[in-house]
């Protein structure tokens, strides 16, 4: 860990060597520690320390930028001369707004001292209960635990000065029954959080559920999604939809529709990057205050997130959503996605249903059709079919391709709670409930 | 450099390793894009660092700093030693052992006519501007975009066996994409290629033209009839069987998913071992090879990063399938050495079992001879989107653009393809694959594996092909 101090005087440093230019540097770092393990064995497990600097150096409507992961005087130097060469060879940007302005950041206590220090040997007995617990039930358990402090800091000549640190912890497992498996995992930034028997529990009694899995043919079914699920349903909302880039390209179903009705009454999905119940990061990648923004209420479409750069275009404030692409312009993203809740419960979910399923999670989502947010991915680690309000066998897995604006509009149940929850790929962390949607659209299956 | 690897690698000996081995990194990478809409962004970066594994006890463990002076090497040793002893806590039977290498001292790098940081970023601008302004002279393209990218990275290698490898990697490409907006509506289309090479590579690309034609198509997509659903013959262009090759071969072949090592994050594989050598993945005419020795690919590289020479390896021969890509630890399992596949990102990375160049051998049709041959179907190309189950069986790829095939010959252009199935049905449904004429190494800079994610260089040899009655459309 740099720590705020000296994080920041590297910064004025740079901001030393930028004479004659405006400029901002962002330094980045990573100190993470990760334990994986499956077969029921240990078979990755690292340290590593990973940091970047970037510079961004402005003259006029000229940038240019360079970064290097070395903090020495001589390194720092070369970034500067670097980003400097490449403003030179740049060009102008017309409607290059110039650097944010500082704003007041709030300050957030995001670090826990018993994540930072977490030892290898307390991973690796932590991932050995739920080793142990699959191995008395004769089954095989894979899974990863990860603890890591991150630090950003920003400034700028214009005078941003901004420093946060924060601790997280992800464990995770698959337990595995031949070709059946069942998944759990928590996501935190407090590692006393984490309750290694209860993660081996819940994923034990997957992947243990109904011995026999059945194939059930392609269809729409009333389908209960736990929050592992609807990470990936909300995902490419965030990646395709609620930036402010995608409304002035017009290419978010979102582009023309502020203030029109979207999706069902009891959809609300909003961003804020301040709530403790989530990762936060009280600022962006420009240093700039996270605020609230709110996509859809009840239904209706009601805003983008911004960085500097479309903000300046559309003749607002930034929403604090720069989010950082080295090498490359910022672009505005959500940060912190939340999903309204309801005032159900799965149980009550599953009592419901007349005929429908039950999935845990998703494998590699994607998005064929991007206007409509249509997207794709198969079911795994548990899925199940509901008869006459109970769970009766494990289903093999199934394909669903469905726009995510029309699934939104059928939701007919969520749940009163919601937790941090990472989609697969790790492109979000949101906190969201367990949701159940009428008619959802599986169009194939698989042969486990 | 050679001498700190030296003395970390004897660090480790010291605090009780068995075997260590240890990188030195250096990545020089420079973007360059240019918009329609904006400035060029113009950058560069560089990556620095040392990792150091080792296996304790039967253990491994891992440890990277970017810092190279003495108290960082006793530091990082002591780290990646203790977390090694962490790992023995929970280690398979009589823990990890290794093929054997014999010691060897080698340099390799890519061969390269023009070094990509030679040209100037100035030049660079210059070149992309005119191929963005080609784009957006189309009436209709509201957004072009093109890249050029240069990447170098030089690395150093040593481990406790007696290897002692310096390697320079050269990798370069570009792409266009072109954006047109109509009433609800925007289609893209794009081009991409990357390779192990210089500058001359992204010359030889004349992304000026390749942007002409694709505004034109996306701009006709825009009023194009949206593909149908239903079963019918798919002819593929290049760069759609380079990604199948790459999803539904490419990773299901990786031994480490076999065995479950990365079935928490990107899965396993339908492949189990007891397929290999009798398994009919595909039909008589699908032939795939592992080539991490081929000119210009840009998985291409002299020794892998446990020191192992690169190699060309069968995978499929006349559609059995036939070996996997190994390491040295997991090679054995089939009393087999390794064939050389283990990379890492970086300095601050792991070596996994990565792809190398995986191509489709070419076949003895041309483009036109298949079109012709084909009474009914769609000719479908670039990737769009792909989505693959976790143990790469049922899958679902959509591309940018679809034209009708009718009576042997292309029809109308359609908007919004996909195509999707189940990977041993797809592979034995293949009847022609094109020849060496148009066959060609698309380079893939976007392989994702690992926790946490690396993102690797791989290649892909491929030609347009022909599948039979696939299930077709964003819904099928």
């Amino acid at each position: 860990m740099i720590g705020k101090e000296d994080a920041l005087k590297v910064l004025e440093k740079v901001l030393s060597f930028c004479k004659g230019f405006e400029a901002s540097v962002t330094l980045t770092a990573s100190d993470l520690s990760l334990t994986r393990y499956y077969d029921n064995h240990i078979h990755q497990n690292l340290r590593r320390h990973v940091q970047a600097l970037t510079v961004r150096v402005v003259k006029g409507k000229s940038t240019g930028i360079a970064s290097t992961n070395l903090l020495d005087d001589g390194s720092l130097r070369w970034a500067v001369q670097a980003a400097v060469e490449s403003m030179e060879a740049s060009g102008e940007e017309k409607e290059f707004p110039g650097l944010p302005k500082p704003e007041p950041v709030q300050e957030i206590n995001c670090y826990i001292p018993a994540t930072a220090n977490l030892k290898p040997r307390d991973r690796a007995e932590a991932c050995a209960v739920v080793i142990d617990a699959a191995k008395a039930r004769g089954l095989q358990a894979s899974g990863t635990y990860s603890t890591g402090v991150r630090e950003v800091a920003v400034a700028s000549t214009t005078g941003v000065r901004a420093y946060h640190v924060g601790t997280e912890a992800f464990f995770r497992t698959i337990v595995q029954d031949g070709d059946n498996t069942g998944y759990a995992d928590r996501l935190t930034r407090d590692v006393r959080d984490i309750d290694p028997q209860a993660v081996a529990e819940e994923a034990l009694g997957k992947a243990t559920l109904f011995p026999e899995a059945i194939e059930l043919p392609p269809g729409r079914y009333d389908t209960i999604f736990e929050e592992y699920a609807l990470a990936d349903l909300i995902r490419f909302l965030g990646m395709i939809a609620f930036g402010a880039d995608a409304k002035q390209h017009g290419r978010s179903f979102m582009a023309r529709r502020l203030g029109e009705k979207v999706m069902g009454d009891n959809v609300t999905i909003w961003d804020d990057g301040l709530d403790p119940a989530s990762l936060a990061v009280p600022f962006d990648a420009e240093g700039m205050p996270k605020k609230k923004v709110v996509f859809i209420e009840n239904g209706v479409a009601r805003g983008f997130v911004y960085d500097s750069r479309t903000a300046a275009k559309d003749g607002v404030r930034s929403t604090g959503h720069a989010s950082e692409m080295r090498g490359s312009r910022f672009v505005p993203r959500p940060s912190n996605m939340f999903f309204g809740t309801g005032d159900s419960t799965r149980e009550e979910m599953l009592r419901s249903t007349k005929r429908g399923l039950l999935v845990t999670r998703f494998h590699y989502t994607h998005c064929p059709e991007p206007m409509n947010v249509v997207a794709t991915g198969t079911t795994r680690d548990g899925t199940f079919l509901i008869e006459d309000g109970q769970i009766v066998a494990r289903v093999k897995n199934l394909r669903f391709t469905e726009s995510m604006v029309e699934a939104f509009n059928r939701v007919e149940a969520i749940a009163s709670t919601a937790r941090l929850t990472r989609d697969w790929w790790g492109t979000f962390d949101s906190v969201l409930p367990c949701v159940k949607i009428k008619e959802f659209s599986f169009t194939g299956s698989t042969m486990f | 450099m050679l001498a700190e690897l030296n003395r970390i690698l004897g660090l480790a000996q010291k605090l009780g390793a068995e075997y260590a081995d240890a990188r030195y990194v250096s990545i020089t990478q420079e973007p360059i894009s240019v918009s329609t809409d904006g400035a060029p962004e113009v950058s560069v970066s560089r990556s620095t660092g040392l990792g150091l594994r080792v296996l304790v006890d039967g253990a491994w463990g891992f440890a990277a700093t970017p810092y190279i002076d003495p108290r960082s090497l006793e530091k990082t040793a002591d780290e990646a030693v203790k977390i090694a002893y962490a790992s023995a806590l929970r280690k398979k039977g009589d823990g990890v052992s290794l093929t054997p290498l014999e010691p060897k001292r080698a340099r390799w790098q890519t061969p390269c006519k023009v070094d990509p940081f030679s040209v100037k970023p100035e030049e660079k601008v210059e070149f992309l501007t005119d191929v963005v302004k080609a784009a957006k002279e189309i009436p209709g393209v509201f957004r072009a975009t093109a890249t050029i990218m240069s990447y170098r990275e030089e690395k150093q290698f040593m481990s406790t066996d007696g290897r002692e490898i310096e390697q320079t990697i050269v990798h370069s490409g570009g792409s266009v994409a072109v954006m047109a907006r109509g009433e609800g509506d925007v289609q893209s289309r794009s081009f991409a290629d990357y390779a192990g090479g210089g500058f001359e590579f992204v010359e030889s690309l004349d992304l000026k033209a390749q942007a002409e034609k694709l505004a034109q198509e996306a701009v006709e997509l825009l009023k194009a009839p949206v593909c149908p659903t239903g079963v019918t013959d798919i002819v593929m262009g290049g760069s759609m069987v380079a990604l199948q090759i790459h999803e539904s071969c490419g990773h299901p072949i990786e031994l480490d998913r076999v065995v479950g090592q990365e079935a928490t994050f990107a899965g396993t594989s339908f492949l189990t071992p007891e397929k290999k050598g009798s398994f009919r993945y595909g039909s008589e005419c699908v032939n795939i090879v592992a080539d991490a020795t081929l000119p210009g690919g840009l998985g291409s590289f002299g020794f892998d990063d446990e020191g192992v020479e690169a190699q060309r390896v069968d995978i499929v021969r006349e559609g059995i399938f036939t070996d996997y890509l190994t390491s040295r630890e997991l090679a054995p399992m089939f009393g087999q050495e390794s064939n050389g596949t283990m990379r890492a990102v970086g300095w601050e990375n792991i070596p996994l079992i990565r792809m190398t160049n995986i191509n489709l051998e070419p076949g003895d049709w041309t483009l036109d001879e298949i079109i012709k041959d084909t009474k009914e179907g769609i000719f479908v190309d670039t990737p769009k989107s792909w989505s693959l189950d976790d143990k790469r069986l049922n899958f679902h790829f959509g591309q940018e653009i679809a034209y009708e095939i009718k009576d042997g010959s292309l029809g109308k252009m359609l908007k919004n393809p996909a195509y999707t199935g189940m990977t041993p049905e797809f592979w034995n449904s293949c009847d022609a694959v094109a020849g060496k004429d148009e066959w060609r190494i698309w380079g893939t800079p976007g392989c994702a594996k690992g926790e946490p994610v690396q993102v690797v260089h791989v290649g892909h040899g491929a030609a347009p092909a022909r599948f039979r009655k696939v299930k077709v459309g964003v819904g099928a």
